[in-house]
């Protein structure tokens, strides 16, 4: 564990070494976060009411900014390791003394928390200005163990797309559809209690909702037998998840052939 | 004239370089359209738990949304560059283009060819197809709309990609003020107050390239044709003359390259 603390901390002072990379990058959450306003503004005042299917303006914005964080954070280790393994230079981390995941998911990892710290900030801060404070502060305290498990959900399904790239010449594909998939099923844009009942149903039996919607959701009205729900989805994927990568990843060495030194 | 045909053995040698890989470029393309097509169900859903925006409906964001991915992907079929000219400039690549007989510009934004642009472009005419208000002169007024929203959409990247030659790396701003211009074109326009529109005409003139090309395609006026045909000029005259003024200010390590 501690190589990979290392890994983690060694990742982070690199980010740190350049904050305005990004905090450039973190302010693409402002445009989305003022649409979003607009839009749910004007939706709630058609509708002639403060609260549709449960939640508030309030509710909804502080939703979309967890979801945004979630997403706009997220471990991006697909391209990551597609060009380590089309470039070869999988074969350097292969000849460490660490796990060639456990590499990757450390450094991206400490990118991730990075970038969340700074999306949170700006995106709830414009959030607080529009709408007022988040509706309960035990939200953060809900929140933060979920984050954890949707971050770690991201890095499995990604990686396993990114080693994809044994196969395939091109994994852009995989990561469009993946992406939309999570969009749609997650309730990244649309917070799933506004979804048809049928396809609500499916989207909280799959894994996208367990990343997006169950921490976002619990952040603007947590309560503890929400919170166990969710945790327990998480964990349930996760052990699939990290099942299916331990697999793919020991046939994808065997298939490696790596030329010259 | 001579442009004119430079440019097309530009897109030819592009294209027959993007077919070298045909199995690539098929799986960017239907990718694509796979990719687009679920991300309009965010507005299937929408619309049918809330049926309208301000009198904007679920046909509307069919044509606003299939207007804007075309002129993306036409874009990015025949520009591609203009994703990366910042880069370009950053990195002394435009030595390349310099030292040879033709105009920079043109030549560089026209280099590269975005394979998954082929899907962005193709899904455009499908969503337009089955918005409920297709007809045929409709169809012409589509492929204008477009190739204007194009104009408009191109012009912006050079624009914004240009102030790499005062402000130095503008990766950030550029991702930002693309994806913002990208967003806020498929929103209905509906939603914004007046401040906010004046700024979708102007400094992320996004409008130009949903609302209101969607606009010309359902119902002709000549003042809709009028504000998309003036806008498209003054921008593409707006990113020329910024691009020229800036490239006075190119400099580099004489890194000749050679461009593959």
């Amino acid at each position: 564990m501690k190589k990979y603390w290392a890994i983690f901390k060694l990742q982070l002072a690199n980010g740190l070494a350049y904050p305005g990379e990004f905090i450039g990058r973190s302010l693409m959450i402002l445009p989305f976060m003022w649409i979003f306003y607009q839009l749910w503004r004007v939706t709630f005042e058609a509708s002639a009411s403060t609260e549709i299917n449960g939640l508030t303006l309030q509710h909804t914005l502080w939703y979309l900014v967890i979801a945004e964080v979630i997403e706009l954070s997220r471990p991006r280790v697909a391209n990551t390791i597609s060009d380590a393994v089309k470039d070869g230079s999988i074969a350097h981390i292969l000849s460490k003394p660490y796990s060639f995941l456990g590499y990757h998911y450390s450094s991206s990892m400490a990118d991730t928390v990075f970038r969340a710290l700074l999306n949170l900030v700006l995106g709830g801060g414009m959030a607080w200005l529009l709408v007022g404070p988040p509706p309960s502060l035990w939200g953060f305290v809900v929140v933060l163990p979920l984050l954890l498990g949707a971050w770690a959900l991201n890095y499995c399904i990604a990686a396993l797309i990114g080693l994809l790239a044994f196969w395939v010449e091109d994994i852009s594909a995989f990561q469009w559809i993946y992406q939309k998939l999570a969009f749609i099923l997650g309730g990244l844009l649309i917070p799933l209690n506004f979804y048809p009942t049928w396809l609500r149903t499916i989207a909280e039996a799959l894994p996208f909702s367990a990343m997006t919607y169950a921490p976002a959701s619990l952040f603007v009205s947590p309560t503890l037998n929400g919170f166990l729900t969710a945790a327990g989805l998480q964990l349930l994927w996760l052990l699939l998840f990290v099942g299916g990568l331990g697999l793919l990843y020991r046939r994808s060495v065997t298939v490696l052939t790596v030329n010259g030194g | 004239m001579s442009h004119l045909k430079f440019l097309l053995a530009v897109w030819k040698a592009n294209l027959q370089s993007a077919m070298e890989y045909r199995a690539s470029f098929l799986a960017q393309m239907f990718g694509m359209i796979a990719n687009n097509t679920i991300y309009f169900l965010i507005w299937v859903i929408f619309f049918d738990r809330f049926n309208d925006v301000r009198g904007w409906g679920l046909g509307d964001m069919y044509v606003t949304f299939g207007v804007s991915a075309s002129a993306f992907g036409l874009v990015s079929i025949l520009f591609g560059n203009t994703f990366s000219l910042g880069e370009i400039i950053t990195r002394g690549r435009l030595d390349y283009y310099l030292s040879l007989p033709r105009p920079v510009l043109l030549h560089a934004v026209s280099s590269r060819m975005i394979s998954s642009g082929a899907g962005d472009f193709v899904y455009g005419f499908l969503s337009y197809a089955v918005s409920g208000s297709f007809s045929w002169d409709g169809l012409l007024r589509f492929g204008l709309a477009v190739l204007l929203a194009a104009v408009v959409f191109g012009s912006f990247l050079i624009l914004v990609q240009s102030l790499t030659f005062w402000i130095g790396s503008t990766s950030n701003l550029i991702q930002v003020a693309t994806n913002a211009m990208v967003t806020f074109a498929i929103y209905p326009i509906t939603l914004f107050d007046k401040s906010a529109r004046l700024i979708l005409f102007t400094v992320i003139p996004a409008a130009l390239m949903g609302t209101v090309p969607a606009s010309f395609t359902r119902h002709f006026t000549w003042q809709t044709l009028a504000i998309l045909l003036g806008g498209a000029v003054a921008f593409l005259l707006l990113a020329i003359f910024v691009f020229q003024r800036g490239l006075r200010r190119y400099e580099s390590g004489s890194a000749i390259q050679v461009e593959v």
